[in-house]
């Protein structure tokens, strides 16, 4: 027993007791509830969009268990949400978020913004700080000015306002990617000997669109457990308002679009 | 009346055959008793003012509090019962901080008020899982005023746990004088040093003693400066600007 | 017999929460409850899915690593971090912010579970708004690092992590330092590190420090000894982010990337000359 305590939980003895015999002792039942199901997701926020994408592969193990699993949810009020990690989780909590979203409307008469939805999300999290949600979540949506915005979380609820975030099973991959795309991370001017970077600008949506989707099919050929389908939903400003539009509650000011492409299938 | 009253006026959770609960109804004139309270809303701020009734010359005036902060973009004015005012404002700060922590942003005026409300109706036995933190209604009015993005706002809310909007309104004593002096002076496009002198005029009218800069209080929420009460000199400045 | 007393005596402040709205008081004053799983020993359970020190295969990985400061001098309080957050050897974030700011006079530094931090100290800020609204007056820096000891204290062996600096300025103009951690450690100090890159802080932060500093002085003390920390410790680095408390709040001096910093330290000033500008020497 004396040595017990330096090795990780899961290996030490289990507690002595006073009559051990097999019959007396607690038997530790292995209880796991969480499963990985992969997938990747990726938020890139613009100066006047959010694109959020999910790759549609969902799988436990080396079994693929559909091809058309989505993990971008429209969660009310002009927001989006993607998940990734346990989709059983990750479903649950964006059922949990639209709830919420939806209460606020009702409780204070307006649409809930994005920045007031990501402390709430942060706070549904961290109400299972003891039992984490085995998801890692993003939320997009555009902010009071129309400007893009991503938040990142990690499981608990710590979270971050960035411009581009990859979390999942190809996280590592899409990152550095990311960094040299977007933002031009140990990038410099040419000419300035190496001591004028290279400032991230504002990228228009086709281009970062078209990075998304390089960022996808380059996962797919790498990662086993991303693949089948890419979900790319869209937030941009909507119209203004028309006249009929005018009484609306539901209107939001944003537009949300989901477009659906193939990714390789093997 | 009187007569056919006692048999229902004592319980509070019981109707009267006319479909009247007499002790909410009694509540009601429990505020009539009390100091008068008058908030007016501008385009630029709301003004709530009180009368402070210093009673005796031994009395501290600046220990009479009836305009208080519930947060930075909100103030409350009260008249009646001002223990019982106490625990509704505590309710009302901790609301809004509960807001602010869970959502990031401050409580809509309308939202606090309604949270208020909510708290008046939690009277008598309580419901299943519902903690009883009062045996009988709530004897106090709140004028409260406060600025969001609708702009500012005042809302009146009642023991009855019912609430409105107003422009202008004048609760306690000498409510039923000066909320017709308000109705006649009142338009939409008040200046907020017009509002201050309104609020004060108003309340010279309906009190008993002579006004002075001790025997008032005035605050202002505005969006610039959120909550502000008035000091001694700020008030000086007021009353004079009346003569 | 032993079994089932054991079963029923260990830890029986936690009830077992069977479904989603079926939470664990705290006997806070807030509305904060918390889920806990339908198990007899809830903690063992958490430390088991997300301690990855204990067990690198866990499933979830909680952003970790650090190094912050924080010390007091004759203007008022330095408080200096870097921004890395890591996941095992994965940086999560180079952005990460790691002092809080409670509310204009108070500031918490973030080491251990990231969002550990953010929650109590954030919490930590409604109960100091609430005392300011309550009593008329600031709070002090040493009733503020109590509730949050006390707070941390009633979820003590559940598995919070938390190591944690808390400074700011008080009632009267009174500057306080406390460090409070999840075990439920509060120490008042002039001078601490906190994180995994602490001892380099110390290394030079001790070197230098003295209470007569200028303002520019320690603002430069503080830097210096985060960029220590971000050479040394591998999980440490990213942007260095300042704080300078003076007696009406505190004032933010910057949030700045260490890479030119440490150049410009090596070649301006001519330290750092282990590390050479070429790769052959």
């Amino acid at each position: 027993m004396a040595s017990s305590y330096m090795l990780p939980y899961a290996q030490q003895a289990p507690p002595s007791y006073a009559h051990p015999t097999e019959a007396s002792q607690p038997r530790q039942h292995h209880w796991s509830p969480y499963t990985e199901n992969g997938g990747v997701i990726l938020g890139i926020a613009g100066k006047d969009y959010v694109i959020l994408a999910g790759d549609t592969r969902s799988s436990e193990g080396y079994n693929i268990n559909t091809r058309t699993a989505r993990k971008v949810f429209s969660v009310g009020s002009g927001l989006i949400l993607g998940v990734v990690g346990m989709s059983a989780d990750g479903e649950e909590l964006a059922r949990k978020v639209t709830r919420k979203i939806d209460d606020y409307k009702r409780n204070h008469d307006k649409h809930i913004t994005v920045s007031a939805a990501a402390v709430m999300l942060s706070r549904i999290l961290y109400q299972k700080r003891f039992f984490p949600y085995y998801c890692q979540p993003l939320l997009g949506g555009l902010d009071e000015n129309g400007v893009g915005a991503i938040y990142t979380y990690d499981y608990v609820g710590s979270f971050e306002r960035e411009q581009s975030r990859a979390f999942g099973s190809a996280a590592a991959l899409i990152t550095p990617f990311l960094d040299n795309q977007i933002n031009l991370k140990n990038q410099f001017v040419p000419g300035s000997n190496g001591e004028q970077p290279k400032q991230a600008g504002d990228l228009p949506r086709a281009t970062v669109e078209k990075i998304v989707k390089d960022a996808f099919t380059s996962a797919v050929e790498r990662q086993i457990e991303v693949g089948d389908g890419l979900q790319l939903v869209t937030i941009t400003r909507a119209p203004p308002r028309t006249e009929e539009e005018a009484d609306d509650d539901d209107w939001t000011g944003a537009a949300i679009s989901v477009e659906l492409s193939p990714l390789k299938k093997d | 009346m009187f007569i056919a009253r006692s048999e229902y006026d004592r319980g509070i959770n019981t109707f009267s055959p006319e479909g009247r609960l007499f002790q909410v109804e009694y509540s009601l004139e429990a505020i009539k008793l009390g100091s008068t309270a008058i908030g007016v809303a501008t385009g630029y701020g709301v003004v709530i003012g009180v009368e402070k009734r210093v009673t005796s010359p031994l009395l501290e005036a600046s220990s009479v509090e009836k305009i208080v902060e519930i947060d930075r973009h909100l103030g409350c004015a009260m008249s009646g019962l001002q223990a019982d005012a106490r625990s509704m404002i505590e309710h009302a700060r901790v609301e809004a901080q509960n807001h602010r922590f869970h959502y990031g942003e401050p409580l809509r005026v309308e939202s606090t008020t309604q949270a208020i409300c909510d708290l008046a109706l939690r009277f008598g036995e309580g419901a299943d899982g519902e903690e009883s933190i009062m045996s009988r209604p709530f004897g106090v009015a709140l004028l409260i005023a406060g600025c969001d993005e609708d702009g500012p706002q005042l809302y009146h809310a009642e023991p009855s746990g019912t609430f409105y909007r107003y422009d202008a309104k004048a609760i306690g004593s000498g409510s039923e004088g000066a909320q017709a002096e308000l109705q006649n002076e009142y338009h939409s496009s008040l200046t907020l040093p017009e509002a201050e002198s309104l609020v004060l005029k108003t309340l010279k009218q309906v009190m008993e003693e002579k006004l002075d800069s001790k025997n008032v209080q005035l605050a202002s929420v505005t969006k610039e400066k959120g909550f502000r009460i008035y000091s001694d000199d700020e008030m000086q400045e007021v009353v004079s600007r009346l003569n | 017999m032993d079994a089932l007393v054991s079963k029923y005596a260990a830890e029986p402040e936690l009830d077992i929460a069977e479904e989603d709205d079926d939470e664990v008081g705290t006997g806070l004053p807030q509305s904060v409850s918390f889920t806990l799983p339908p198990i007899d020993h809830p903690a063992k359970f958490l430390r088991a899915m997300t301690d990855d020190h204990a067990n690198p295969s866990a499933p979830i990985k909680l952003k970790h690593g650090t190094t912050t400061l924080a010390f007091k001098f004759r203007g008022g309080v330095i408080v200096c971090t870097d921004s890395r957050a890591t996941q095992g050897s994965w940086i999560a974030s180079q952005t990460v912010k790691k002092v809080i700011e409670i509310n204009p006079y108070l500031l918490g530094t973030m080491a251990g579970g990231a969002a550990d931090c953010q929650y109590w100290l954030t919490y930590l800020g409604m109960e100091c708004r609430l005392h300011q609204l309550r009593h008329k007056r600031l709070i002090s820096v040493a009733a503020a690092s109590k509730i949050l000891a006390n707070l941390v204290y009633s979820y003590k062996g559940m598995g919070l992590s938390m190591g944690t600096m808390l400074t700011g300025v008080g009632h009267g103009g009174v500057f306080g330092l406390y460090y409070v951690d999840s075990d439920g450690n509060r120490v008042e100090g002039n001078l601490f590190c906190v994180g995994s890159g602490a001892t380099f802080a110390y290394g030079v932060l001790d070197r230098g420090y003295q209470w007569e500093l200028t303002d520019e002085e320690a603002l430069e003390l503080g830097r210096r000894s985060i960029l220590a920390a971000t050479h040394r410790d591998a999980y440490s680095g990213g942007y260095i982010n300042l704080y300078h408390i003076k007696e009406d709040g505190w004032v933010h001096h910057g949030f700045n990337d260490t890479n030119p910093i440490f150049w410009k330290q090596k070649l301006e000033k001519g330290e750092f000359q282990n590390v050479s500008t070429t790769l052959d020497a």
